[in-house]
């Protein structure tokens, strides 16, 4: 199967929910979608056996978005189909993929810790990277986070 | 001592002789059998992700390309690649076929320092010391192309920086020759020793199905059976051009994993022999933009311990709005967690390395504990200051 | 036997310090020989004894919450219980200082002390590396121990004696080793047993339990178990030469014969993957115990059939 084929199989797999679709690059397909919806589209993915769960990469949208996003990135071959979740930054939530990729518990233990997004139902949320007495409530990978800043308060 | 004890914890780390480098592992074992295991990273976190926020794109290079000692070469190509990609700039392809050049050399010195660490943790010093030996061979090659043994620096946005000559060409094919030679012999050792065939034959045995439940990707993936391959998956810089064979094996068990990686050692060497016979002439870089134009994008690069995903957002300036870095120790990682219960606990250092853990891939403040006790995060002039007045 | 002489014998040759330094001698061989053979350097011809001096000058840490005087006597005891066992046999081809009937059993058991305070030492401290290491140094003890046993049993039973000398005595006109070759092969690998070498080095594996049930100790206390491995190396070393390899009458046979055990000793090491602990009694009991329970069963018949 060639990279357009996957594509489209995975567009097709995912019209339901998609609020937004873009191919930013050929082998490439960004799919903007609820998070309500999550779970159903990325089982839909999996059951279809389209691919595999390569990463999760969160983002911080900034202050003035008011939004962080996580991107769930899908590969099969060469094709790479993003899901994208939108969360307030105030109260950042997203649900576990833990009962559909069991693996995923070390990639959404790194999201908890430099993000501050709460993963509903995620069996261990417990810190992977950040050492004990790293303070509660800060997150480095946040653009509001700055070493410099926090090297002084200590 | 207590009435009743329900489980005999053994820490295995942060400092441990089976680790190479810091993680703390928690076994519980039932006398020798295992029970119940967790994982515990973060030991080396460098706050990298963070740190290339606050430098420009080419700062960031050479930061990125500090994550890992022993693959550092295929993170700054997933980063080179990606950052080009963006900046819509065609590297010369002299440039990218070196980069493939030295990617597959870097692949065997790291498959031959895992041969020999895996053999270490099975109690078998002896071909331990002679694969490190043979590996010596490629360190110096390595070290005649980039001028370093680790942290080669091959890589500049829009090229290399290093050049093949004529002498280095010989001396590659020599070095080349020889590994293919003793490589050959640790491929019948590993598959016909007896004693070490006791401590790998049906040791951690993941079947397709189960790796694929729990994600598994690189050469421990390709022992169970997953084809992928992201070089053969998603050809990226020259690897189109000098296409390389999937090796995959079907056992699962830790021997499967021994001969998948020697055999891709075989392969490294045929395309190393391909790419000197047909280097194409020309230019090694272009001019890059300083500001990168905004946008999006994702590099997968096979790095010798499997796919090394990096996700680039770039928002028009100088300096990169966010990149993420997903190492192949992540994934493979929980594996060791799920295939240690159940087995003894004198194969858990081997299972451990079955999966060639890199812990600084995986943990990217610096964070130093002083006698006192308490923690004080460091700004970069202030550990600076403290290296130099430390040494002086 | 005059005082003096006695005082001599026990401190000094060949029991004592000259033993103590033939014991380092021969473990520096030991380490250099498979170092050469794994393609390194290996250790300068000094180094064990640089490291017991070091190690003797060293503070010995006693961990808490162990019985300190445990901790602090095992050593001792291991060490002397080396030493002791060293009396009855031939060393530096000489007649052994001591003698009596049966003192081959009295030997072997002295021999069998130094695991069990190892053993002891580990079970003394909290250290999770060293309890296991305590239950596998144990369990290998009782693995090895009957085959190797039975097959220092091999050349009494032909000898008709078990005094040590008197065995000695006749195996230099019997090579045995080519008469009963399993008891010869069951007695060197036994030997790897107890002295645990590798492929036997489950209960020290250094990638899995650091370094097994001496983890907690340092200092003297390490030094002491050392010395004691050292003097257990040559003692185990004559004992085999003298029964199975023609015995040792003078020194030249006695140190020619023993270091071309070591040196067999030296290439099994390098030659072998550690074995898993249930691997090692599965080996000893499915194979050596078996083998020279067959051989030692055949000798009795023989000796009784032939009498």
């Amino acid at each position: 199967m060639s990279v357009e084929n996957d594509l489209n199989t995975a567009a097709n797999l995912l019209h339901v929910w998609t609020q937004e679709a873009t191919t930013p690059e050929p082998e490439r397909l960004d799919v903007r979608i609820d998070v309500a919806d999550l779970l159903a589209a990325v089982k839909t993915l999996h059951d279809a056996h389209w691919g595999y769960l390569s990463a999760i990469t969160g983002l911080d949208l900034g202050a003035e978005a008011g939004e962080l996003e996580v991107l769930y990135h899908f590969c099969e071959g060469a094709a790479v189909v993003t899901l994208r979740v939108r969360t307030p930054r105030t109260d950042p939530s997203v649900p576990s993929l833990y009962p559909i990729i069991p693996m995923v518990t070390v990639y959404e233990r790194e999201l908890i810790e430099m993000f501050g997004v709460e993963v509903t139902d995620t069996p261990d949320p417990s810190r992977l990277f950040l050492p004990d007495d790293w303070p509660e409530g800060v997150y480095p990978l946040r653009k509001d986070f700055d070493i410099a800043d926090a090297a002084r308060e200590a | 001592m207590q009435s009743k004890i329900d489980k005999f914890t053994i820490p295995i780390g942060p400092q441990h002789p089976a680790l190479k480098e810091p993680g703390h592992f928690e076994f519980s074992v039932d006398g020798e059998i295992v029970t119940d295991a967790s994982v515990r990273l973060g030991y080396v976190h460098r706050g990298i992700e963070k740190g290339t926020e606050g430098r420009n794109w080419v700062q960031s290079l050479y930061l990125l390309e500090r994550i890992c000692g022993i693959c550092s070469h295929v993170h700054a190509t997933a980063y080179c690649l990606g950052v080009e990609k963006l900046a819509g700039v065609e590297v010369p392809p002299r440039a990218q076929a070196i980069r493939v050049l030295v990617a597959e050399l870097e692949r065997v010195h790291s498959h031959m320092l895992w041969l020999g660490v895996a053999a270490h943790e099975a109690g078998f010093d002896t071909l331990f010391m002679y694969s490190w030996r043979d590996r010596e061979t490629v360190m110096n090659l390595l070290e005649g192309i980039t001028g370093n043994r680790v942290n080669y620096s091959a890589n500049v946005l829009g090229g290399v920086k290093c050049d093949i000559s004529a002498e280095q060409d010989e001396a590659i094919r020599q070095g080349v020759d020889f590994l293919e030679e003793r490589t050959r012999h640790y491929l019948e050792v590993v598959t016909s020793d007896m004693m070490f065939l006791r401590r790998t034959r049906g040791v951690a045995t993941t079947p397709k199905a189960q790796a694929r439940e729990l994600g598994l990707i690189g050469p421990t993936g390709r022992a169970s059976g997953i084809s992928h391959d992201v070089r053969v998956d998603a050809p990226y810089a020259a690897y189109d051009i000098y296409p390389v064979k999937l090796i995959t094996a079907t056992a699962g068990d830790l021997e499967a994993r021994f001969i998948v990686r020697i055999n891709e050692l075989f392969e490294s060497y045929r395309v190393i022999r391909q790419i000197l016979d047909t280097l194409p002439e020309g230019e090694l870089t272009v001019r890059m933009p300083r500001r990168i134009k905004e946008g999006e994008t994702v590099s997968r690069v096979e790095a010798p311990r499997g796919e090394l995903f990096y996700f680039i957002k770039s928002n028009g300036t100088d300096t990169p709005e966010r990149i993420k870095v997903r190492t192949p120790t992540l994934p493979n990682m929980a594996s060791v967690l799920v295939l240690a219960i159940g087995h003894q606990l004198a194969d858990i250092p081997m299972i451990l390395t079955g999966i060639d853990p890199c812990f600084s891939c995986n943990d990217r403040m610096v964070v130093v504990k002083d006698s006192g006790g308490d923690n004080r995060a460091m700004t970069w002039e202030a550990l600076r200051q403290y290296g130099i007045e430390y040494y002086r | 036997m005059n005082t003096l002489t006695t005082i001599i014998t026990l401190l000094i040759f060949p029991g004592g310090l000259c033993l103590l330094l033939l014991g380092l001698a021969y473990e520096w061989v030991d380490r250099k020989l498979v170092a050469r053979l794994q393609n390194r350097v290996g250790p300068r011809w000094f180094q064990p004894l640089a490291d017991t001096i070091k190690l003797l000058a060293k503070e010995e840490v006693v961990p808490e919450n162990v019985q300190a005087r445990l901790f602090t006597v095992l050593p001792v005891i291991a060490l002397a219980g080396a030493l002791t066992s060293a009396l009855y046999v031939p060393l530096f081809g000489l007649k052994p200082a001591y003698s009596f009937e049966g003192d081959l059993i009295v030997a072997i058991y002295l021999l069998s002390l130094l695991t069990l305070c190892t053993g002891l030492a580990g079970a003394n401290t909290y250290n999770r590396f060293s309890l296991i290491g305590a239950t596998r140094t144990l369990t290998q003890l009782f693995s090895y121990e009957a085959p190797f046993l039975l097959a220092l049993f091999g050349p009494a039973i032909v000898a008709g004696s078990w005094k040590i000398s008197e065995i000695a005595g006749y195996a230099e006109s019997h090579w045995l080793v080519l008469t009963q070759p399993v008891g010869f092969i069951v007695a060197l690998i036994g030997l790897m047993g107890k002295l645990e070498l590798p492929p036997f080095d489950a209960p020290e594996a250094e990638t899995e339990i650091v370094a097994g049930a001496l983890t907690e100790y340092s200092g003297r206390g390490l030094a002491l178990f050392h010395l004691g491995k050292g003097v257990e190396l040559v003692v185990g070393l004559t004992l085999v030469a003298a029964f199975y390899l023609g015995g040792v009458a003078n020194p030249l046979a006695f140190f020619v014969k023993t270091l071309v055990i070591l040196l067999g000793l030296a290439g099994l090491q390098a030659l072998f993957t550690r074995l898993r602990i249930e691997q090692t009694v599965g080996l000893w009991w499915r194979y050596g115990a078996l083998l020279v329970l067959v051989q030692f069963l055949a000798l009795i018949v023989w000796e009784g059939w032939v009498a």
